[in-house]
């Protein structure tokens, strides 16, 4: 059956007033002067088990008889697997079962956006590290034997380790369709017209690398038997329903053989969407192999060199702006390096090409992205997903042409900046939720920023400022429907247990969905119990990414919330014999507005609730409005909404050993309504941080496609020592229209803005531009010395 | 062998091989105590050796004969810690939580020695634990405030 799509737009279905935009929908229905929960600082419910050591991480589970399962890789960059010999370290003692893609029962693939990527290869490798075999071992030393005694034949291939060698007409197919996996198409304008009315013309070209999440707990898995026809693995992903989805296919089974439980998650920032479904996958073929409970977790080095990294890109840029500082034309065109597979390549180099103006009104444009194999680790989902990469190059073409104007960077990109009614890179025209010209505004008014124009060299160290600004579409590209859901039940003892498939990273959207689901019902935030997802009773609430988590999930959480809350005052109303109207519900008390003296508790409510025989539950659903997109020059409403953030940075470079110091940030967001500014400012926190390593610290060594510093000790990330001073980070809200209380996504923009900002401050230091990164102490010291400062 | 675990003197059958980490977890279920990184670098395994904050991935388990070995477990009811998990949880010093544990015995050990440390003082001592969530910003405050909560001796 064909779903007909536009039965989804509108959110709701019952008695609530659908003219009204959502946001409006619960000003109205709660009529509150001030919010209980929402906006307020509260104590994650889940903190206190983190701080105890009660929380459960998917190694914590693992019973003392599960098996081991270690992933048998490829030594080889490119080469064709002649034959696979597994008979010597199948006789090891503790060996159990050595798996190869003959064994998989159902469909050998796990390629995310494209068919490219097999579980286990048996025909080729494609980079060093791929996977061949699965060793199930009872102990460490056996399958650390097996591993040994696996024999491969190859015949090796000619390897291309970068975008140029592999688009070279002679180079070698690492794919058979062609070494360019996608492309991308952006026309808008005219921009020769744009560039003949230019007075300033800025090109350059930039590189941004690899980097990795390092996340603190490393990957794994834990599989094992429910019965013989079900297998239940918990594990880490970013979509539960996905890995089910993905753990189904490969052992040939239906969605309901398979359950996935979330555990809690070490840090994702991207990855876990990507290893997730594959480590799920190696545990559950093991488990369902051998009837066994098996665990597949990665230690740090394996899971530094074979999993996938921020995809690295090579911007080339031309902008123009007129004299009077108006942006004309930008030209672009992306290279994106996939590695070994496409992954997530086409996601983010759409999220690329459609960002491409940076959160500016330019009326022409030509944007042209490809995304290109190599025989190097293959990229995936990071935290800012494409537009760090982009804002790198876009934001530095920014600074320089107002430098080439001779004009203040800040007040050039106010001129610039998207305002209500502006026009984005895809000529989306934005009516609402536009705040970046107050994000810019605030930060120049908290950093003094008009004081600070001269940069100051004192000794041997320079000190300057600069500033990032970052946009970041909420939900899928290419206005490719979107929705989430959620399911609420209430309890006869008046408790509630909420479940989402929003999965809780560290980020803390899920208690974001539970503030909301109070806020609605009135209800004590510590009544309401987060289920850890689970897909035998969890509700697909489609994957924690791309900044929409609270955005859409939350939005489905406040579906949910209205139809209980509904149903509450209904009874509320015949037991305090008072009109609908005029009941309330505080703290999991209903009572008469204008009689205080009667509250009838919430366990009284569910057991009338129950007794009356209405359901007690409610699912949530939420879809995005509706939106469209042309193919021939990717025009459209391509993103539902977009977070702006702005951030200036004071850094202090050291001329005699390069070294550069972050030493003061100012942030600012405009996050739409902010559910719990502490966890907000925990986020920009985080990003910051990780944005601050990415510009000067963190630095994937690849030679020849191996990976030569895979651990802490020689990838270097930021430790408490690198944090600078942050002023307190300024939310502003402008609210979206069609979520829970006009909430937009927080945890992505800080990261993309923050690393322009140091290094345009770096130029306005020491007057030395980078184009690629980290900009190592090493790196400023030989470009010091180059210029002679 | 034995040694003092949380308080209490525990028995184990002495495997040369087997690091401290490894010990705490899979012999005696002290989850609690994180692998991260099983090199030393990134904290998560932090436990108090005789007081003193170590990487227990670092510590082969004979080395621990005859002394006291404290994870977070044992410190649940520990004035000092709870004052320190107040404001971490207070202050949003908390978020995956997986270098939460031993966050907090590096930031304990340094307020049972020092209960006004300075904010370098604070990076110094958790300079050991990595965290990729936060950025420190909550953590370095938490610890700070912590200090001021339980004030001077």
């Amino acid at each position: 059956m064909k779903i007909n799509l536009k039965t989804f737009v509108l959110p709701f279905q019952y008695n609530v007033d659908k003219s009204l935009e959502y946001y409006k929908i619960l000003e109205k229905l709660l009529n509150r002067n001030e919010y209980f929960v929402v906006g307020k600082n509260l104590i994650r419910s889940d903190a206190l088990d983190k701080c105890l050591g009660k929380a459960n991480f998917t190694a914590d589970y693992l019973s003392k008889e599960s098996l081991i399962v270690k992933v048998f890789r490829s030594c080889k960059s490119h080469a064709i697997i002649k034959n696979i010999e597994t008979s010597r370290a199948m006789n090891i003692p503790g060996i159990e079962a050595i798996i190869t893609a003959r064994d998989i029962p159902g469909i050998n693939q796990i390629g995310y956006a494209l068919p490219d990527q097999p579980l286990l290869n048996d025909t080729k490798v494609h980079y060093i590290g791929d996977p061949i075999a699965l060793i199930c071992a009872q102990n460490e030393e056996a399958a650390q034997k097996a591993e040994e005694s696996i024999l491969i034949e190859y015949e090796e291939l000619k390897s291309v380790f970068d975008i140029s060698a592999a688009l070279n007409p002679d180079s070698p197919l690492i794919h058979t369709d062609g070494n360019v996996a996608v492309t991308t198409k952006i026309r808008k304008g005219n921009i020769e017209k744009g560039f003949k009315n230019s007075n300033v013309i800025i090109e350059d070209t930039y590189w941004s690398p690899y980097q990795e999440h390092m996340c603190l707990e490393t990957d794994g898995a834990y599989a094992f038997p429910d019965g013989t026809n079900k297998i239940t693995v918990i594990c880490e992903s970013q979509s539960p329903h996905l890995v089910r989805e993905k753990v189904a296919a490969i052992l040939g089974w239906k969605l309901n053989q398979v359950r996935i439980i979330q555990a809690l998650t070490g840090g994702a920032f991207g990855k876990k969407d990507d290893t997730g479904p594959i480590l799920a996958a190696y545990a559950a073929l093991s488990a369902k192999t051998l009837g066994k409970p098996s665990a597949c977790i990665y230690d740090r080095i394996e899971m530094f060199k074979t999993t996938p990294k921020r995809f690295p890109a090579k911007f080339i840029y031309k902008s123009g702006a007129d004299k009077n500082g108006n942006l004309t034309a930008i030209q672009v065109y992306i290279t994106l390096e996939c590695g070994a597979y496409a992954n997530r390549a086409p996601f983010w180099l759409w999220r690329q090409t459609a960002h491409a103006a940076g959160p500016y009104e330019v009326d022409n444009v030509a944007v042209d992205g490809r995304a290109v194999y190599t025989n190097n680790v293959y990229g995936g989902s990071f935290r800012g997903f494409g537009n760090l990469a982009l804002h790198f190059a876009v934001e530095q073409q920014i600074d320089k042409l107002a430098y080439e104007l001779c004009m203040d960077p800040l007040d050039f990109r106010l001129k610039n900046v998207l305002k209500v009614g502006s026009r984005t890179t895809c000529d989306q025209i934005l009516d609402h939720s536009v705040g970046i010209e107050k994000c810019l505004k605030s930060i120049e008014d908290a950093s003094k920023w008009k004081e600070k124009r001269v940069p100051i060299k004192n000794g041997n160290t320079l000190k300057g400022w600069g500033i990032g600004c970052a946009y970041h579409g909420n939900s899928t590209s290419r206005s490719t429907p979107d929705w989430s859901a959620a399911s609420l039940l209430m309890n006869i003892d008046g408790s509630f247990i909420y479940r989402t498939g929003i999965c809780e990273l560290g980020q803390g959207s899920p208690f974001g969905h539970v503030k909301i689901v109070a806020e609605i019902l009135g209800a004590n935030i510590e009544s309401i119990k987060i289920e850890i997802p689970d897909t035998d009773s969890t509700p697909d609430s489609k994957p924690t990414h791309g900044s929409r988590g609270l955005m859409m999930g939350g939005t489905a959480a406040a579906d949910a919330a209205i139809q209980l809350r509904e149903k509450i005052i209904k009874i509320a109303a015949e037991m305090l014999d008072c009109s609908l109207k005029l009941v309330e519900c505080k703290e999991s008390y209903a009572y008469n507005k204008e009689n205080l003296n009667k509250k009838i508790p919430f366990n009284e409510i569910a057991e009338e609730l129950h007794i009356r025989g209405l359901n007690p539950g409610a699912y949530g659903f939420y879809a995005s409005p509706k939106r469209n997109y042309d193919e021939e020059t990717g025009l459209g409403i391509n993103y539902s909404v977009y977070t702006f953030a702005s951030t200036i940075a004071e850094v202090e470079v050291d001329t005699e050993t390069g070294e550069i110091s972050v030493l003061k940030i100012w942030p600012s967001m405009d996050v739409g309504k902010a559910i719990d500014p502490i966890i907000i400012e925990g986020q920009i926190h985080g990003a910051l941080s990780q944005g601050i390593g990415f510009t000067l610290m963190e630095n994937v060594q690849l030679h020849n496609g191996n990976i030569l510093n895979p651990s802490f000790k020689d990838y270097i990330v930021p430790s408490a020592f690198d944090t600078p001073e942050v002023d307190d980070p300024i939310l502003i809200e402008e609210a979206y229209k069609h979520s829970a209380f006009g909430v937009k996504g927080v945890g992505e923009p800080s990261i993309i803005s923050i690393v322009p900002a140091i290094v345009n401050a770096i130029y306005h230091a020491t007057g030395i531009r980078f184009n690629t990164l980290p900009i190592t102490a090493e790196r400023m010291h030989k470009a010091l010395k180059e210029v002679k400062k | 062998m034995i040694f003092e675990l949380n308080g209490k003197n525990v028995s184990f059958e002495a495997i040369p091989s087997l690091t401290l980490l490894d010990l705490l977890r899979n012999e005696f279920g002290l989850t609690s105590v994180k692998k991260g990184c099983d090199q030393g670098e990134c904290g998560a395994c932090t436990v108090l050796l005789d007081g003193m904050p170590v990487n227990s991935c670092l510590i082969l388990s004979p080395q621990v004969e005859g002394k006291r070995v404290t994870t977070i477990d044992g410190l649940s009811e520990n004035p000092l810690m709870i004052e320190l998990r107040d404001a971490f949880m207070e202050n949003g010093a908390v978020q995956c939580g997986f270098c939460t544990p031993g966050m907090l015995l590096s930031s304990y050990s340094l307020l049972r020695d020092n209960r006004n440390p300075t904010e370098e003082e604070v990076k110094m001592a958790i300079e050991g634990n990595i965290c990729r969530c936060t950025g420190y910003v909550k953590i370095i405050e938490a610890v700070l405030d912590a200090a001021v909560r339980i004030g001077p001796d």
